[in-house]
């Protein structure tokens, strides 16, 4: 009995520790996550000015944002196609992880190289890119009539179908990077004797690809699917220096329609209205692909 | 033992660091003292100006101080909603364009009517057209800083090209050259596009935003459509170029800077761009006009003051010193601008014809057809309004989508809103007369 207490004792002496260690992080989770979520969440059920008492709204905004509001729809269905340009970044980082993973001469400046990409500031990445897709002076349309693919210039940036996949595609090129590391260490954990093994019962490359590498990749490429889709709810600097949302709103992404809503158009309320529907969309699909990935996404495994 | 030791140790060291972690929460104590904020849009080159009023001020309020908070127009109004959201309005806002009109509406600026009817003298040197840019139901509440309008400005080279003699008096005379005038990478016509830049296009063509009770749109006609078809064919064809529709500031001014455009609606300020960023325009290469029937948006400034500043009348006295007199001249000299004051405006031409004789024609020009403003419709929700019509247009005008497609989305958008304002009115005024 004594020794139950005595070992009772120091689970609570343990756990309070680790309260104690947690409790600043915490504490600024709180502060600076939790409630402001929180606040969000009744501001979108007010009618809130910024000169007047708030007033309750209901359900007014959201009933706005799904009957009248087709930016809104716009920019969901722009937010959902950016995100389908994560599985083709992911495929990328793949490819190239599977390439810079094998023995070939200078793989380790080809691995800087491309992982250059991702540590360069997003609103510069996007002057760049603004520069390299212009009409009139840029390199991209230079090479493309040079090579003689198109005949004339074209506005990527200012037309209704090319913008979108322009900005997808800069996102890409900016995040490739960083799936191939992802992918590259999920690839260097995966034990060589199991290759081994395969190839003494006869499994060719197509096969080793399929059976082995890309089940035991699958912590590291839901990781991926999830760094994805965080991009495509956060990716407001590139739209916003590139298009800030044109033309149109062809560029329009929830994030930036949430600040021109709260910043140019001083409609707060409204703003935390989208902003509720925005988090809740990114819960589920976060929780959708945890699942998926077995729960465990981006786990390490410690024995 | 040695487990005591650590926990408390790790327990010292959790609390010192929750106490540095919340430490950004915590107001800094400051000390209380007489201060008056003026919060200005994109004027970081006034500093030395902005002291001048500082030094005046100080004759007549030596115990306050002046703080001058200054913004880029990209971030102004995220900063100045932050402010006032945190309570820590800045006492006097330089606004720009119809933002104020939302401030004013929702109760955050003060009527300024009673000062102006007190300081009669100062009131009468400011053109009365300008002043009544600044009236919200009846009430004034702003002063003018300065203000710029539109012109067209005409490629001389490529009018001499062309065979045309004089700029264009009608909106089909307009188009007319415009063609003329287009050929390989050259375009013939061009115009900014935000701040309703593009609407004395409309107004030329006797199209209106609004019903005159500011209540419905009005913008949806046969004669709308007829226009953006034509516009939409002239841009598809080149003779607008369709960074017309895309644009901001720098890409459309940039491009008639490099010869490639016969004629751009843009502000009077765009000469003055476009003088510093290429050598051949000058008076015999570059000429400017009023666009056909006068019609020209403004792009004024106006100084207000919030309605929670504390001291309302060193405010007003503050906006005295810096849109009359040596303060109003002194910053019409540094942004070859005119002000609001009338008689100011006649030192600055002065002033100008001795040092910049170009733009002297030019600035006069900004002083004329005053009666012809369009794109300052007193609009609660102006912004809104721009941001439900103008992305339809731009479909249409770039071929995207029809023209009555467009016109027809954009004024059930634009219905909305304006129904919207009576309805979030009203529950906002019967919140304000229950208290």
């Amino acid at each position: 009995m004594t020794v139950k207490f005595g070992i009772g004792n120091k689970r609570l002496r343990e756990s309070t520790l680790i309260w104690f260690l947690l409790f600043p992080s915490l504490a600024v989770f709180l502060l600076y996550r939790i409630l402001p979520l929180a606040w969000n969440g009744v501001l979108s059920l007010q009618f809130w000015s910024m000169y007047k008492p708030p007033r309750f709204a209901g359900l007014y905004h959201y009933k706005e944002l799904f009957l009248y509001d087709d930016v809104f729809r716009q920019s969901l269905w722009n937010t959902l196609l950016f995100m389908v340009g994560s599985p083709i970044g992911i495929a990328l980082g793949l490819m190239i992880a599977l390439l810079v993973n094998r023995p070939i001469f200078g793989r380790n400046i080809y691995r800087t190289i491309i992982f250059m990409s991702f540590p360069v500031m997003t609103v510069a990445t996007g002057v760049i890119w603004l520069w390299l897709f212009s009409e009139k002076t840029g390199l991209i349309n230079y090479f493309l009539m040079y090579i003689g693919l198109i005949d004339h210039s074209q506005p990527f940036l200012e037309d209704f179908n090319l913008a979108l996949p322009s900005i997808v595609l800069v996102s890409i090129w900016q995040v490739v990077g960083l799936y191939m590391i992802i992918i590259l260490t999920g690839l260097q954990n995966i034990p060589p004797s199991i290759y081994q093994a395969a190839k003494i019962d006869g499994a060719n490359s197509w096969q080793q690809f399929w059976l082995i590498t890309f089940p035991l990749l699958r912590p590291s490429i839901f990781l991926c699917l999830i760094i994805g889709i965080i991009n495509s709810f956060n990716a407001f600097d590139l739209v916003y220096v590139m298009t800030g949302g044109g033309p149109g709103h062809a560029t329009e992404l929830l994030i930036t329609y949430i600040y021109k809503t709260a910043f140019t158009l001083a409609r707060f309320d409204y703003a935390a209205a989208i902003t509720v529907i925005n988090f809740s969309l990114f819960l589920a699909l976060t929780w959708l692909v945890n699942r998926m990935s077995g729960g465990n996404a981006g786990a390490v495994e410690t024995n | 033992m040695p487990f005591r030791a650590s926990a408390a140790f790790t327990v010292i060291a959790a609390l010192i660091s929750t106490l540095l972690a919340l430490s950004g929460c915590s107001n800094e104590s400051e000390p209380v003292q007489n201060k008056i904020v003026v919060l200005t849009f994109n004027m970081p080159h006034y500093k030395d100006g902005f002291s001048r009023w500082v030094a005046e001020f100080h004759k007549l309020h030596p115990d306050i101080e002046v703080e001058q908070i200054d913004r880029k127009g990209s971030n102004w109004g995220a900063f100045y909603h932050t402010q006032v959201i945190s309570g820590t309005a800045p006492d006097i806002i330089d606004t720009q364009g119809g933002a104020w009109l939302q401030y004013a509406s929702q109760g955050g600026l003060l009527d300024l009517t009673p000062f102006l009817e007190k300081d009669a003298e100062f009131t009468a040197n400011f053109y009365p057209e300008l002043l009544q840019s600044w009236i919200y139901e009846g009430q004034n509440y702003g002063i003018p800083l300065y203000f710029t309008k539109t012109l067209l400005f005409y490629n001389k080279l490529m009018f001499q090209e062309a065979g045309i003699t004089s700029p264009p008096n009608s909106f089909d005379q307009l188009m007319e050259y415009a063609y003329k005038m287009t050929k390989g990478e050259k375009s013939g016509f061009m115009t900014l596009n935000f701040d309703w830049l593009y609407w004395p296009l409309f107004a030329m063509n006797g199209i209106d935003l609004v019903t005159p009770d500011l209540r419905h749109a009005a913008f949806n006609t046969p004669k709308a459509i007829a226009l953006i078809e034509r516009l939409a064919k002239a841009t598809k064809d080149g003779a607008i170029s369709n960074i017309s529709w895309t644009g901001r500031w720098v890409e459309p001014n940039s491009m008639f800077a490099a010869g490639q455009i016969g004629m751009l609606q843009a502000h009077s300020t765009a000469l003055l761009w476009m003088l510093s960023n290429t050598s051949w325009i000058n008076e015999n290469t570059i000429g400017f006009a009023q666009m056909p029937g006068n019609w020209s948006t403004p792009n004024a400034h106006a100084l207000h003051i919030s309605a929670d500043s504390k001291y309302p009348q060193a405010a007003w006295d503050f906006i005295k010193i810096a849109t009359s007199g040596e303060g109003a001249y002194s910053l019409g000299i540094s942004l070859n601008n005119l002000t609001g004051d009338r008689f100011v405006n006649e030192k600055i031409l002065d002033y100008f014809s001795q040092t910049k004789p170009i733009v002297v024609p030019l600035l006069r020009t900004q002083q004329e057809h005053l009666n012809t403003l369009v794109g300052n419709w007193p609009l609660a929700n102006d912004a809104e309004i721009k941001e439900a019509l103008y992305p339809e247009l731009q479909s249409a005008l770039l071929n995207h989508k029809s023209a009555a497609d467009a016109l027809s989305r954009a004024e059930k958008k634009v219905n909305h809103i304006l129904s919207r304002d009576d309805r979030t009115a009203q529950s906002q005024s019967s919140v304000s007369g229950g208290q």
